[in-house]
């Protein structure tokens, strides 16, 4: 009798003849979240669903033994009765595995191979993600401080760069008002100091738009400030470097806390992004304890001042805390906030419990239910609600306000 | 630091590219495949509206073994290819260039430390596939890699070759490329390899590997040599 060969990879099991041809097939659930616990299976060597189906129908077909690449496979095909032979430079087994891509839109998984590829990329990354997640311990706390160091650096920011405004405005008054970003304020100051210096080329250089450099270098012609020598300049030049590299730290952290936030709790990533997600976790102190709240206490997390005062006086509660960040909240008219918040919320409480107890991802799964609902709430209610004349509402302004 | 003055392909290898600056001095280079980023702190240079990275043969083995003129450079365009022991992806980043968004590189390491920094570049460049597991149990990620054209592996252990033969069965085409940095012990790579370096080559030659070229690292790195290698089934 001609051999059979039994391959698993990220497609399914497979049994094929001698020619390469598939005798039989299961398909593996071709979506991130399950195949990467398909895929964890396959790698401990346990046997799917999918190894039995085929094996089974390997054995109805009349076959007793089967040729496999791995040791592993070989377990798995002699615990359903079969007899197993290793041949790992089985070319049948990798001519297969050559086509991986084309099967891949042959059985209708994948539109095109590009979009295999893409899938594919998307499945190691996060599956190295779970693996390191493994490895990660308290790796939470390192988001939460480094979400709070850049909190303190744009403390320290604005600190400095009122101070560097009102040191320069001594010398160049003028660009206070002209430039209001402070970014672009200190760059001005520390590339090109005296205002001698400042001219429409060296500004355009400097990437400003040619509206802005001509205002610019017209106004450091006329200006009225005190002349300074080089000397007293170079403290100013030094103050506007730091705070330059300050953005700079501050830009790098939030490419850290991406890259952490996506190992440590990528469901709750998934749904509000790395910042809010590290804010989540800074104010509930860590991914356990966040994992441990109800959704009704992450709605109101950083808006605990407003919710005790509601408490206290029996007054309306705030509607959402931190979350408010959130675009979907905050771009919505006011009467759709609550809605959302309270939706929101839920799915973060479902995120942050599987970020810490398994580590599955589910997010685009989440995010799809979530969006859903808020179309939903969009549509039900597009009008604001008609007032109720009865209801009194004492002082409402100051009762609404939060964080 | 000084300005480019041209940057032109490499005469002899292909998708590498040959800086030239106003001291006249000489770097290697790879067109960046996303612009603007850095992978390990490395220069960019932009010239007619493109932009390159320097490829430092200091820090790169691959880019050593050219510097010292190694016969050919196979890796192409679209190319995928399984890299052994990619750590944060110093190399990987600019074979990652070469071969585009068309290709692939299955980067295998298994240190956690290392393959976090690695899985944050793959985030960023789209045809990097990180694969956290030990190279030596190639079966554990079979699942997960498709035939490749070509091997690089950069794992200093004492059985690499072996290692790279056992990876190159399950995954490598026929005729396809290998790239083995080794630790060399010898003055001569070519004509006096030491005992544990001519095992190595011996193994790779039993286990269907043909030997195209050998080139020294010195003085980019110490006791290094690089191998290049065609695999037949």
């Amino acid at each position: 009798m001609a051999a059979v060969y039994f391959t698993q990879n990220v497609l399914g099991a497979f049994l094929l003849d001698e020619e390469g041809k598939r005798l039989a097939e299961s398909l593996a659930p071709f979506k991130t979240n399950e195949i990467i616990d398909y895929l964890i299976d396959l790698e401990e060597g346990k046997v799917t669903q999918q190894a039995r189906e085929v094996l089974e129908k390997a054995k109805s077909m009349g076959f007793n033994e089967v040729v496999v690449e791995t040791i592993e496979d070989g377990k798995i095909a002699s615990s359903l009765g079969l007899t197993p032979r290793v041949d790992v430079r089985a070319s049948v087994i990798s001519r297969f595995r050559e086509r991986l891509q084309d099967l891949a839109v042959e059985l209708g998984l994948c539109s095109s191979k590009d979009e295999f590829y893409t899938k594919l990329h998307e499945i190691s990354l996060e599956l190295s993600r779970r693996k390191l997640r493994k490895e990660a311990q308290k790796r939470d706390l390192l988001a939460i401080q480094a979400i709070r160091a850049i909190d303190d650096i744009d403390k320290t920011i604005n600190l400095y760069v009122s101070r560097l405004r009102e040191w320069y405005s001594i010398h160049f008054p003028e660009l206070d008002e002209l430039v209001k970003d402070h970014h672009d304020y200190a760059r001005i100051v520390y590339e090109l100091g005296d205002r001698e210096n400042i001219s429409y080329e060296k500004l355009k250089r400097l990437g400003f738009s040619e509206e802005l450099s001509t205002k610019i270098s017209e106004a450091s012609r006329k200006s009225i400030g005190a002349d300074l020598s080089d000397f007293d300049i170079e403290y100013i030049k030094t103050l506007a470097g730091i705070i330059l590299d300050l953005y700079e730290l501050r830009e790098t952290l939030e490419g850290y806390i991406d890259a952490v936030m996506k190992e440590v709790s990528p469901n709750v990533t998934a749904i509000v992004g790395s910042k809010l997600g590290a804010r989540l976790l800074s104010l509930a102190g860590s991914l356990e304890n966040l994992a441990k709240l109800p959704a009704s206490t992450i709605q109101v997390l950083g808006a605990e001042k407003a919710l005790f005062r509601a408490l206290r006086t029996g007054g309306k509660p705030p509607k959402h805390g931190v979350i408010f960040q959130y675009p979907a909240i905050h771009k919505s008219p006011r009467w759709q906030r609550g809605k959302i918040a309270r939706a929101l919320a839920a799915k973060l409480a479902i995120a942050a419990k599987i970020d810490f107890y398994t580590g599955r991802f589910v997010g685009d799964k989440l995010v799809k239910e979530l969006q859903e609902r808020i179309e939903e709430v969009k549509k039900l209610y597009a009008k604001p609600p008609a007032k109720k004349p009865e209801e009194v509402k004492p002082s409402k302004k100051g009762r609404e306000k939060r964080r | 630091m000084s300005e480019v003055v041209a940057i032109k392909p490499h005469e002899k290898y292909y998708g590498v590219y040959v800086v030239e600056l106003e001291d006249g001095s000489m770097r290697l280079a790879t067109k960046n495949l996303v612009p603007g980023h850095r992978v390990y702190g490395e220069r960019l240079f932009r010239y007619e509206n493109v932009e390159y990275r320097e490829w430092n043969m200091y820090r790169s083995k691959l880019a050593g073994a050219l510097a010292n003129g190694l016969s050919e450079q196979p890796i192409r365009e679209s190319d995928s290819i399984l890299y052994l022991g990619v750590a944060t992806g110093t190399t990987a980043s600019h074979i990652s260039d070469i071969i585009g968004l068309k290709g692939r590189i299955y980067g295998v390491e298994f240190a956690p430390r290392v393959m976090r920094e690695f899985v944050a570049l793959a985030d960023v460049r789209k045809n990097l596939y990180p694969i956290l597991a030990d190279a030596r149990k190639p079966q554990l990620y079979r699942h997960v890699v498709e035939l490749v054209d070509g091997v690089y592996a950069d794992i200093a252990q004492p059985e690499q070759a072996s290692v790279v033969a056992d990876n190159a069965d399950y995954f490598l085409k026929h005729n396809g490329y290998l790239l083995l940095a080794i630790k060399a012990r010898s003055i001569d790579v070519t004509k006096e390899p030491s005992e544990v370096y001519r095992r190595e080559i011996e193994t790779l030659k039993n286990r269907g590997f043909e030997i195209v070229d050998v080139v020294h690292l010195e003085p980019y790195d110490k006791d290094h040599a690089m191998v290049y290698a065609r695999f037949k089934r």
